[in-house]
Formats: structure tokens, C-alpha cells, sequence
């Protein structure tokens, strides 16, 4: 389903260059739950980014359902994220002077579906992450937990076959990371894949892969493990 | 349509979110448009043509028929009696009137009090070459001497409570006058007939005689009269008609291209003749401008409005900048929201339909604040230049190029913000 072939990114400023990531081999079929990790400043956001067309790359491909995404125009680009690709973001980045169903309907809305459409498959996605009685609250009334539930349901409502999650539980307490974690399960187990970037190795494992980024650079060897790295 | 109401909901929101930066922002443009648009009320209606499909054949004969040398003189704009009687000679022109003006004072009999008023004394064709509207009656056939007064309706409607008033006697400067005809509402804006003068800013006269009776009864010029001999200003019936006392304006039609040829012409032809008689001793210099250019021929065009028209212009600049930048902070400040929707499958179009919301709203807030400073604009320029207040009036052309112009600036207002905030890096906003 995804396929980077020797896929590579460049930061550049006037004075440096940053090798982001380095002729990345990945391929992630469908109904993978695959776990990024890797140390701070390795590049798993930066792949994610560029999994999710949020960011270009320099070199090599990406291969998207066999269509290499390259030299896609902004409009067939902005059309592949929201028919295909779901976010959640560690930050919810949810608009908090919207209601929970203002901001499910939103990825929907530039998608052309009509009113009552939207609002049935937002209220459904709600439902899934057990929300749907606070349709009408604003995200600042929802504790953290809650608004990542929120997210996700946004993720979801547009049913996409990719989710692409950078820590989504990184600004949770372990009970709701946990509900979280079994959120994204259950949706993995219908049929979406999911990437997620992390840093706990306990969420990692419970990935159906896990793949390690070091330097810009992908192995597939062990789940990276930041108490071995600070001991070594 | 329900995403249009949509992208006006987001723009609402956003406005709500910081409604003080918002609000200094329209502000901001407003004064700029406002002090603006105040000072193109006023170069706007000085500068408009009010018989547009007449005023390039309508024309302004002047010649240096004066008895003195002068190598490199411009002829003067106002003709003595004798000369409008040789221009008269001609049969060219599809209609010809010459005129001056005069004040005077007007009452219904010897036992009212006076109202002073200012008198045209002018030729039928006067009022046929500017299509003067008639209420009631008739002009004058021809404008030989004759008892006999046209109103405007304005001083019908002040003498006799009236309009209808054709056959009704009044008091010109104790003179007893027949009124003949009553004009329609009529305000010839600016008057370009009476350019020469730098008149035209004023209103249309209040009374008309004919020519002729004003010459019998020594009415003199009250703007332009100038002898270049011994005439007796007192004595206009004799030595106004025969001697060289200037103070007529002459202006005459000429439909078409062939018409004005051979008017200038005639015109070369009647410099030579006198020439030869020894009444022209300066070298030939005949002008002819159309009332199109009338005012520019004779340099009336206000030189503090356009003054003021290139600062106000400049300080709209100004403003434009200014409310840039303050847009380009809000919509910085709003930039996440932008890479939200971006990352959500809005494209940069539909991001653009988005700012034409906002371009919207803002036009109507601008408009409106525009408008108020305007209007307080115009009231303070009509208190500083009485002479223009008559000039501070909208019509709907005008109306239509202000609120085009406001659209305009809200445009290039959010333009440049808006771009900056749709093109930002998505993921670094996003993670912030």
C-alpha cells in the first residue's frame, strides 16, 4: 500500500544542511499497524510528514496505492490527504472555538459531502470514541484525553485507509494513553492502517511492526529502546 | 452556497478570536479610504462632464479683435458687442448665444423687501445649446429688448409660493418684468460656460433677460468687463454696443467636424478682413477650445483639490500598508489554523475562497466606516472651501467606484497575509 523507494530529505538554510532522512527502503501493507521510533531529532516526524504529504522530499519516491505521489499538484495533493490519509497530531490541534461536531465535519467539508451526511458520519465517529453526548462542547471543556478521542474521531470520520498518528499519546497520562492505545487498536482491527511515531517501547510492541529510524536512517532491527541508548 | 456561509462563519470566528486587532485594522483603512474618498467627491464632480455627448461641439470663439498691438498676447475671453455681431455674420453654427452675468435685486411690488439675486442676460439658444429643462412657458424668440423674465423654479417657488407663474409681473430692480417661463430643476455642474471667469464652481443663476435688455437698461458685467478704448461702462446702450467694452461670452455649436472647420475659417477670414480695415493690429491669433477642455484652457482646474488629491492618495498608500501589516499579524497569529485545514484536505483554492470571505466582511465594515469618515470629510472641506460645497454630493456612479475601490483594498489588505499564512510550512505549525 505505501512504498518509499530510496526516498530521501534535505533541510537546507544559508549556512547548513540537514540530512533529515537517508534513501529510506519502506513498505507498509495494508491493515499494518506499523510503530516509527527512534530518538529525538532521528527523523520519524519528518517521514511521517512526508507519509502524509505535508512535506516534500528531495529524492528517490513514494508510492501510494502504485501512484507515485511526485509531482502531484496542490489540489490532487490536498484530495489524496483528505480522502485518504487520517492525522492525529500529539497536540489535538483541535479549533477551540468550534464544537466537537465542527471540528469532526471540518476534513468533510472540503471534500464536497452534503450537510446531513457529514453530521450522520461525524456523530458515528463520535459514537466510536464515545463522545457522542458532548457533541455540542468546545475542545477546552474535554480533558486531554478526551480531545485526542476527539481527534482521532476526526481522523476517522472521513473513513481514510491510512491513519498517520505522531506520538498521539505523548501529552497523555498513562490511563488515557491507554484508552487511546486501544482506540487506535480497534481501528487498526477494522481494516485502517496505521503508522504511529512514539517513544514508549510499550506502545511500540503493541504495533504489529516496529520500525526504527537512527540519523535519518530506517532498520528494522530491534525496537529502539532509549534506556539501552542511555546506558550505551 | 452553504459553504459560502460557512467560509463567512470561519471569518466571523476569526474576527471574534482578536476583535481589537480587527477592529484597528478596518479602522485603519477606513481613514485611508474615507479621507479618500472625501477629497474624490469633490475632484470627481469638478471633473465631470455634465453634457457629455454635447460638450466636444460646443466651442468658445475668441479673437484678438482689440484695438492694440500685442506680439504675444492671448486674446481676450471676452468679446465687445460689435465683435459677437461680425462672429454673428456666419451661419455656420447650428445655434449661438452670447451672454454675461449680473445681479440684481427682485421683488413682487414697490412694497416688498428686495431679494437679491444673479441675472444671466443671454440669447434664446442659450437654453436650447445647454438643454435646459422648461417647467412652464416659453423663451424668447429672439433676444431683441423686451420686459420679459425667465425663473429658475427655485426663485418661482421663493417670489410666488409657486411654479406656474408664466404672465405673473414682478419688480427687477424696480423695472416691472413679465414672467415668461419657469425652468426645471436644473444645476449644469460644473457651469463650463462660465469657465472664462473661473465661475464654474458656483450655482446656475437665478434670473434670465434677454441680451439686449440688458444692454438698454446698462446692466454690467459683474465677473469680466474690460475697455481698451473711451467707453463710458455707464453708458452700455450706446457705447457697450458700438465701442471696444468687452465683457461678452460667446459660445457657439458645432455639430460637426466639417462645421468647425469652417468656422476656424471663418474665423481666419474675419482676422484678415479686419486686419485690412485696420481694426486688428495684432498678429492673428483665434482660439476655439470645446467646453470639454474649457476649464483646463483657461487653468480653472483647482490646484489645492489636486493637491489634496495627491496627498490623500499617498496617505491611503499609507493606510494600505499599515493595515497590511496589521492583517498579516492576524492571519500569522491564525497560521495554525491554515495548516490545520490544509493537512486536512483544504486545497489552496479553497483556502483563497476562505480570504474572499474575509475580503467580504471586511469591505462591508470598511465601506461603512469609510462613508461616516467621508461624509465628515466632506463636511469639514465645504467648511474650509465654501466655494466647492456644492461639489460634495454622491451619485451612484461615484457610490459604485468607492465601494469597487474598498473591495479593491480589503483585497490587497488580506492578499499578501493571507498568501504568506496558506503557504506556511504545514508540519512545523502543526507541531507547534
Amino acid at each position: 500500500m505505501i512504498q518509499l523507494k530510496n526516498l530521501s530529505k534535505v533541510f537546507r538554510t544559508e549556512l547548513i544542511e540537514t540530512h533529515a532522512l537517508r534513501q529510506i527502503e519502506l513498505q507498509v501493507s495494508e491493515g499494518e499497524f506499523v510503530a516509527l521510533t527512534g530518538p529525538s531529532g532521528s527523523g520519524k516526524s519528518t517521514l511521517l510528514n512526508v507519509l502524509g504529504t505535508l512535506e516534500h522530499f528531495d529524492e528517490g519516491d513514494y508510492l501510494l496505492d502504485g501512484q507515485s505521489v511526485r509531482g502531484l499538484s496542490d489540489r490532487q495533493l490536498s484530495a489524496l490527504r483528505n480522502e485518504k490519509i487520517g492525522f492525529i497530531f500529539q497536540g489535538f490541534n483541535l479549533i477551540k472555538d468550534y464544537s466537537l461536531l465542527d471540528n469532526i465535519e471540518l476534513p468533510l467539508r472540503y471534500r464536497g459531502i452534503s450537510a446531513s451526511d457529514r453530521k450522520r458520519r461525524a456523530l458515528e465517529a463520535l459514537e466510536l470514541v464515545g463522545l457522542a453526548a458532548r457533541k455540542d462542547y468546545h475542545p477546552s471543556q474535554l480533558s486531554g484525553g478526551q480531545q485526542q478521542r476527539v481527534a482521532i474521531a476526526r481522523a476517522i470520520a472521513g473513513q481514510p485507509r491510512i491513519l498517520l498518528a505522531d506520538e498521539p499519546t505523548g501529552n497523555l497520562d498513562s490511563l488515557m494513553a491507554r484508552q487511546v492505545m486501544e482506540l487506535l487498536e480497534q481501528i487498526n482491527r477494522q481494516g485502517c492502517t496505521i503508522l504511529m511515531v512514539t517513544h514508549d517501547p510499550d506502545q511500540a510492541r503493541r504495533a504489529s511492526r516496529q520500525v526504527q529510524i537512527v540519523d535519518g536512517q530506517l532498520s528494522d532491527a530491534a525496537m529502539y529502546d532509549p534506556l539501552a541508548a542511555k546506558l550505551a | 452556497m452553504e459553504q459560502f456561509f460557512y467560509y463567512l462563519k470561519v471569518s466571523w470566528v476569526s474576527i471574534k478570536r482578536a476583535p481589537l486587532p480587527y477592529a484597528l485594522t478596518v479602522f485603519i483603512l477606513s481613514l485611508g479610504l474615507g479621507v479618500f474618498f472625501a477629497n474624490a467627491t469633490f475632484y470627481y464632480q469638478l471633473n465631470s462632464d455634465p453634457l457629455p455627448h454635447k460638450s466636444d461641439k460646443l466651442f468658445f470663439p475668441m479673437m484678438m479683435l482689440v484695438p492694440y498691438e500685442c506680439a504675444d498676447c492671448k486674446p481676450p475671453s471676452v468679446l465687445s458687442y460689435a465683435n459677437v455681431q461680425k462672429l454673428k455674420s456666419s451661419d455656420i453654427p447650428t445655434a449661438e448665444a452670447a451672454m454675461y452675468s449680473s445681479d440684481g435685486y427682485l421683488r413682487l411690488d414697490s412694497t416688498a423687501l428686495p431679494t437679491p439675486v444673479k441675472v444671466r442676460l443671454t440669447e434664446p439658444d442659450f437654453f436650447h445649446m445647454l438643454e435646459v429643462p422648461l417647467l412652464h412657458g416659453a423663451i424668447w424668440p429672439d433676444s431683441k429688448n423686451r420686459q420679459e423674465i425667465v425663473l429658475s423654479k427655485a426663485m418661482a417657488e421663493k417670489m410666488f409660493g409657486s411654479t406656474d407663474v408664466v404672465g405673473k409681473q414682478l419688480l427687477l430692480d424696480d423695472r416691472s418684468f413679465a414672467v415668461v417661463a419657469v425652468l426645471d430643476d436644473w444645476q449644469m455642474l460644473p457651469r463650463l460656460y462660465d469657465a472664462n471667469n473661473g465661475n464654474h464652481v458656483n450655482e446656475v443663476e437665478d434670473v434670465y433677460i434677454p441680451l439686449e435688455t440688458g444692454y438698454d437698461l446698462n446692466y454690467l458685467s459683474n465677473t469680466q468687463s474690460q475697455t481698451f478704448d473711451d467707453a463710458d461702462y455707464r453708458k452700455l446702450a450706446s457705447d457697450g454696443r458700438s465701442k471696444a467694452l468687452h465683457q461678452l461670452q460667446y459660445w457657439v455649436q458645432l455639430d460637426t467636424e466639417a462645421q468647425q472647420q469652417a468656422y476656424q475659417q471663418f474665423m481666419a477670414n474675419l482676422a484678415e478682413d479686419e486686419k485690412k480695415a485696420g481694426r486688428h493690429p495684432s498678429p492673428v491669433n483665434n482660439q476655439l477650445p470645446a467646453m470639454r477642455n474649457i476649464v483646463a484652457y483657461f487653468g480653472g482646474e483647482s490646484g489645492d483639490i489636486k493637491a489634496f488629491a495627491l496627498v490623500t492618495l499617498l496617505f491611503l498608500v499609507v493606510c494600505l500598508f499599515n493595515a497590511s501589516h496589521l492583517s498579516l499579524n492576524r492571519y500569522l497569529s491564525n497560521q495554525y489554523e491554515f495548516s490545520l485545514r490544509r493537512a486536512l484536505g483544504a486545497s489552496r483554492w479553497q483556502l483563497q475562497q476562505q480570504m474572499l470571505a474575509d475580503v467580504l466582511l471586511m469591505t462591508v465594515f470598511a465601506i461603512s466606516g469609510a462613508l461616516l469618515i467621508g461624509f465628515g470629510g466632506t463636511a469639514l472641506m465645504n467648511y474650509l472651501w465654501p466655494i466647492n460645497a456644492l461639489f460634495a454630493r454622491w451619485d451612484l456612479t461615484l457610490m459604485l467606484f468607492l465601494l469597487a475601490l474598498t473591495f479593491a483594498a480589503s483585497y490587497l489588505v488580506t492578499l499578501y497575509p493571507a498568501l504568506r499564512a496558506s503557504f506556511g510550512a504545514l508540519n512545523q505549525q502543526l507541531k507547534e
